[in-house]
């Protein structure tokens, strides 16, 4: 997190062994850390997006929250709830950064129930407004994952099929209470080509792991916020299209910003079309905007799904920053820092390479340490080294 | 794949071994090179069952004069079946990479209750019923009666089997009791008179240890196989009370009841044919002054597995006068049932040894020692003689004639005790006579001695050394194998204080306290509030777990431990305790998750294996000793102390700690597997306990982990949760835990797995 989080009195706090973390593996020989199994699945996951797969570009995402009892626990500070929300709301950043023609929508399970925070919409405002006020809520009773399950596959099952339909749940409580045998459910899910992906924030819970099977998903437990918010932000990234969905074509509008100032005669103030819905905030007249190509509807804001006629309204640069998903960055070679002859400084941070192991650049052969490596491949997408050396020459 | 175990070809039908596999086949082959006896400990998981059965198979190939026979003996039905699927899949092996079909006979043998094809017979519910049932079909006389009326009821399928299928061998193969009965089917012949027959010229025999320990059994079944067999007891960690069961007798006022009854039939059917075919009875009386000469020989010349309800002493000598005629014999038997009807008249405890009671007996009503010791063989073949078809009702008397047998023939090993009533219901008079064996190697000498080979193993048998020396037998190995992991799977953790530092511990001074129950109702919650699905919990006994849960519902604990989980509580009805079970299951498979509360040495703790989420959590509630205070149980100790030099401390610690190890080794069934392993009781962090857990457990044991209070606990178990959940694969374990051919092959692997196995 990039501001430090209120914390909690550490003695409020449960007990830690704080000792544990700088444990050494005396034994040695037979024990593999958990860590190094962890660096691994790391580096697998930079190696796994490569090659050209077909990504579903177009993504409904439910993501369910859960807010039983269980996420009043502290070992998040300053707790489990307070600590999710915060991180889903940078959740949401990023997916509509990422994934710019893609919809989010938000439920919560308490109590038995499954609650809509928010429908399937484009607009980050909204999502995380809508976070923001979740923070004060109560936790109360116990989840229901078959609630949830059915109230967001009512809505996705009447998404085109070229869409990838996908449920994110965050799962805090070990046990769910269920009106009807999850199963079939998990059956129905399967069959309309929804994938289901978990988060659990507590410990490993079998219907979980049958869900995420079927279904297709992934399913992870965090270790702690870092590994919760790493985990979340793999869901950022589009994942494969199944190759048994269709493709089609869609009509696309690319509608330019127009620029009206005060000063000219034809300006008129006009209000959005967004805002014909929304409630919260009185419309503005505003004198530019964006004009769907198609009926000549005025938005403030893309991407947007044209209220008038349906036409899905984009910008180039959208389309663009998904580009990098379709043509990802190679991936570095590893080797091992004994091996490798050279100065000892990494490319990109410039710091002295400590770690075992070394990743170089295919195409320049520049060195970097694993954090850099991770860094160009999930973010920059593109290697400084080689941008350098094009520079120049 | 194809291993060279210390220079002999075995076939291995998985492209990857666990280094402990390899360790352990070595030191199976150097037991079968030694022809001796063996003692193995691996964990369960850990792939015992292929091992076993790589090697032998490739040994008997091999060295097929060495070793002509593999009898494999497990304990229920269902690990019978996997046995013999795992040997399937190693014959299929063998048949893909040698390319000729082996002539290799592998079969089961259960009991006629799960063969029986015969429509009638086999809708009977009971064991024992079916058994009865069948004999009267099949027994010999009857056979001959239909000869003279055609509208005897006869069982066709043996019929058949009787005239045709004796010639003709079964065909080589693998079967299982399903196949076993597709078989018999098909040709129409009885599967279970197949089995019992074909076991003669089997390669492999899988069944239960009973046919092999219980004398009355393995007398009919086992006796002529060959001595050149390997016998193999898996599951083996309560062979000494499988062995002493199997020799003692329990006798109630009941079984006199229903002696009395048999005899009186008996006196019916003597009059009855004394009076048709007096002839019979002489021709008998004829048989009984030769004597036993015909048994005689043929245990001399070995053909025969030694039956120690036999003894050899009495084979040598005819039958005693006084019960040679059949009239004789019931008077004598009358009269030995009104003796025990008298000894059973009493109204406090009386324990004595088995010479104390023959001189009573002899005082008392004349009986002598000598035709006491006849009595078995005696009563047997006066059924035989009088053509009694159901022979199931006669188990009364059965039973009083082996009593009678066995009292006589042993003056060490038993003792008698007589107890006017149970001791929870002291007002209710129910008397037993308690004939109890105090040494298990009575009953499995013969096997011992008979068989070139007797390997124990099992996942639990530390210490290993006391084995050898309860059952009196001389390994030549004996070996305990960890289980090399790639990540800890197994977090055995010993919580012995609450957060409010109380003791907690079974202790029986304090089991009463209100604070140890409540520390123990709240480690429960708590745990039940981070563990996910299942958790099995374990008390010392039916009686504790009663007073602790009403003692719970008092406080409320329970009601909070049902906000996180289910609960579901074994009994001794073994319905109710099954119907728990599924639900159990049922719960912990839909998200609800459970607890199942139940009992160490109980029904659940044997057989039940909870594997990955049926049981992600083992809590051990206090040392799981033994009652005591039972009778039976100290004249055992004393004995062990007099004649095997074993402290009764020894002796009660160890038994505590193998059923604890039982108890939390439910849990982890496989390498993918994990649990948390809770035992929770001050007492276990105490070195004499805890240096007796299996090495597998013992090794994952650190300081860190000992006498922990509950608040650590769960802090340390929700960090082992996490990182039990991260995502683990095929590859993570490769060169590591899990072997390619190659790995196998190098330098480094074979130095590592040769610290695996430990000797003892």
């Amino acid at each position: 997190m990039d501001e430090e989080p209120e914390r909690t009195k550490r003695w409020e706090g449960g007990y830690e062994r704080t000792w544990e973390v700088l444990k050494e593996d005396e034994s040695g020989s037979l024990k593999a850390t958990v860590d190094d199994i962890l660096f691994q699945a790391k580096r697998k996951r930079v190696f796994e997006s490569h090659g050209q797969v077909r990504l579903g570009m177009m993504r409904h995402l439910f993501v369910v929250v859960d807010t039983s009892r269980t996420m009043e626990d502290q070992d998040l500070k300053p707790n489990r709830l307070t600590s999710t929300l915060k991180l889903m709301e940078y959740f949401v950043e990023e997916y509509f950064d990422q994934n710019p023609i893609s919809q989010i929508g938000i439920i919560t399970t308490k109590n038995k129930r499954a609650e809509r925070l928010t429908d399937l919409a484009g607009n980050p405002k909204k999502h995380i407004a809508a976070l923001k006020k979740a923070v004060d809520s109560t936790c109360i009773g116990e989840p229901s994952l078959y609630n949830s399950l059915h109230m967001a596959m009512q809505t996705l099952k009447h998404m085109p099929a070229h869409t990838s339909k996908e449920i994110l749940i965050v799962f805090s409580s070990l046990t769910t209470c269920d009106p009807a045998n999850i199963y079939e459910l998990i059956k129905t899910i399967k069959d309309l080509k929804i994938r289901v992906s978990v988060i659990g924030l507590s410990a490993e819970v079998r219907v979980c792991t049958i869900l995420t099977r079927e279904t297709g998903g992934s399913y992870n437990v965090i270790l702690d916020e870092g590994h919760f918010k790493e985990l979340l932000m793999l869901h950022v990234k589009p994942p494969p299209a199944s190759s048994s969905s269709e493709c089609s074509l869609i009509r696309m509008g690319f509608p330019q910003h127009v620029i009206a100032s005060m000063s000219d005669q034809d300006a008129k103030p006009s209000f959005s079309m967004s805002h014909l819905e929304s409630t919260s905030g009185g419309p503005e007249l505003t004198l530019g905007g964006y004009y769907c190509p198609q009926c000549r509807g005025k938005y403030t804001e893309l991407p947007v799904e044209c209220k008038v006629c349906g036409l899905t309204l984009v910008s180039a640069p959208h389309l663009a920053r998904s580009f990098h998903h379709l043509f990802p960055l190679d991936a570095f070679q590893e080797t091992l820092l004994e091996e490798y002859e050279g100065e000892k400084f990494c490319e990109a941070c410039q710091g002295e390479l400590k770690d075992k192991r070394i990743f170089t650049c295919p195409s320049c052969k520049k060195v970097f340490c694993v954090e850099c490596d991770l860094f160009v491949h999930d973010t920059l997408h593109c290697c400084p080294g080689c941008m350098h050396t094009d520079g120049t020459s | 794949m194809k291993l060279n175990i210390d220079g002999l070809l075995v076939y291995f039908p998985y492209d990857y071994i666990y280094p402990e596999q390899y360790s352990y086949m070595l030191e199976l082959k150097r037991t079968l090179d030694a022809k001796g006896h063996g003692v193995l400990e691996m964990p369960s998981g850990t792939g015992k069952t292929i091992s076993l059965l790589s090697l032998i198979v490739a040994y008997q190939t091999t060295f097929p004069l060495e070793v002509t026979k593999l009898i494999y003996c497990s304990r229920t039905v269902p690990e019978i079946e996997k046995v013999v699927e795992e040997l399937r899949k190693l014959m299929d092996y063998y048949a893909k990479e040698t390319g000729a079909k082996s002539n290799f006979l592998a079969l089961a043998l259960s009991s006629r209750k799960n063969l029986c094809i015969h429509p009638e017979v086999s809708s009977l519910r009971f064991g024992k019923e079916v058994d009865g049932k069948c004999h009267s079909l099949t027994a010999s006389y009857i056979r001959a009666q239909r000869h003279s009326n055609p509208a005897q009821p006869v069982c066709n399928f043996y019929e058949e089997f009787d005239s045709v299928g004796r010639q003709v061998p079964i065909p080589s193969g693998i079967y299982n009791l399903d196949d076993l009965k597709d078989f018999g089917r098909r040709k129409g012949w009885c599967p279970y008179f197949v089995a019992r027959y074909s076991i003669l010229h089997a390669n492999i025999v899988v069944y239960s240890y009973h046919y092999l320990l219980d004398p009355k059994i393995a007398d009919l079944v086992s006796k002529e196989l060959a001595k050149k067999s390997v016998v193999v007891f898996d599951e083996a960690h309560n062979i000494d009370n499988v062995c002493i069961d199997s020799m003692s007798v329990n006798i109630t006022r009941r079984t006199l009841d229903r002696s009395q009854a048999n005899v009186e039939t008996l006196q019916n059917t003597i009059n009855r044919i004394k009076e048709t075919d007096a002839a019979k009875l002489k021709e008998e009386y004829r048989r009984l002054v030769e004597g036993l000469k015909e048994a005689n020989v043929a245990r001399e010349t070995d053909i025969y597995l030694s039956n120690p309800v036999l003894p050899d002493e009495i084979l040598k000598e005819a039958i005693p006068g006084s019960i040679r005629t059949a009239e004789h014999f019931v008077g004598f038997m009358k009269r030995f049932l009104e003796y025990l009807k008298s000894r059973l008249r009493i109204h406090h405890v009386v324990q004595e040894s088995a010479p104390q009671f023959l001189k009573d007996i002899f005082e008392k009503v004349c009986i002598d020692r000598k035709p006491l010791r006849f009595c078995a063989e005696r009563l047997r073949s006066l059924l035989r003689t009088l053509e009694i078809a159901d022979i199931a009702d006669f188990s009364a008397i059965t039973l009083i004639s082996h009593f009678a047998t066995l009292v006589s023939t042993y003056s060490k090993g038993f003792t008698i005790i007589i107890e006017p009533f149970e001791d929870r219901t002291p007002t209710i008079a129910n008397p037993v006579l308690h004939f109890s064996c105090m040494d298990p190697s009575i009953a499995i000498k013969p096997v011992f001695g008979r068989f070139q080979s007797v390997i124990i193993t099992s996942g639990t048998l530390s210490p290993l050394d006391i084995y050898p020396r309860i059952l009196d037998f001389r390994p030549v190995t004996v070996a305990s194998f960890t289980m090399t992991l790639a990540r800890t799977c197994l977090c055995p953790l010993i919580v012995g204080r609450g957060n409010d530092q109380v003791a907690m511990t079974s202790k029986f001074e304090t089991r009463e306290d209100f604070a140890v129950i409540r520390n123990y109702g709240n480690l429960l919650l708590e745990m039940s509030a981070i563990v996910p699905d299942g958790i099995v919990a374990f008390f010392t006994s039916y009686i504790y777990m009663e007073n602790i849960v009403a003692s719970w519902y008092e406080q409320a604990i329970l009601e909070n431990i049902q906000r996180n989980k289910l609960i579901f509580i074994e009994t001794q009805d073994a319905a109710e305790t099954s119907m728990a079970l599924e639900k159990y299951q049922e719960a912990c498979e839909n998200g609800r998750g459970a607890i199942l509360l139940s009992v160490a040495r109980g029904k659940v703790s044997e057989g039940i294996d909870f594997v990955h989420h049926f049981g992600r959590a083992v809590i051990m509630f206090g040392v799981p000793y033994v009652y005591t205070q039972s009778r039976i149980l100290k004249a055992r100790l004393e004995y062990l102390r007099d004649q095997f030099q074993i402290r009764e401390n020894d002796f009660l610690t160890f038994d505590a700690m193998r059923h604890a190890a039982q108890c939390v080794g439910r849990a982890i069934r496989g390498k993918t597997d994990y649990g948390l392993l809770i035992f929770a009781d001050k007492r276990y962090a105490r070195a004499d306990k805890r240096g007796k857990l299996p090495r597998w457990i013992q090794e994952h044991l650190t300081d860190g982990s000992l006498n922990l209070t509950i608040d650590e606990t769960v802090q340390l178990s929700k960090h082992f949760l996490r990182q039990m959940a991260q995502p683990f694969r095929r590859e993570d374990q490769l060169g590591l835990s899990l072997l390619t051919l190659e790995q196998l092959q190098s330098e480094d692997m074979l130095k590592k797995i040769a610290k695996i196995a430990q000797q003892a």
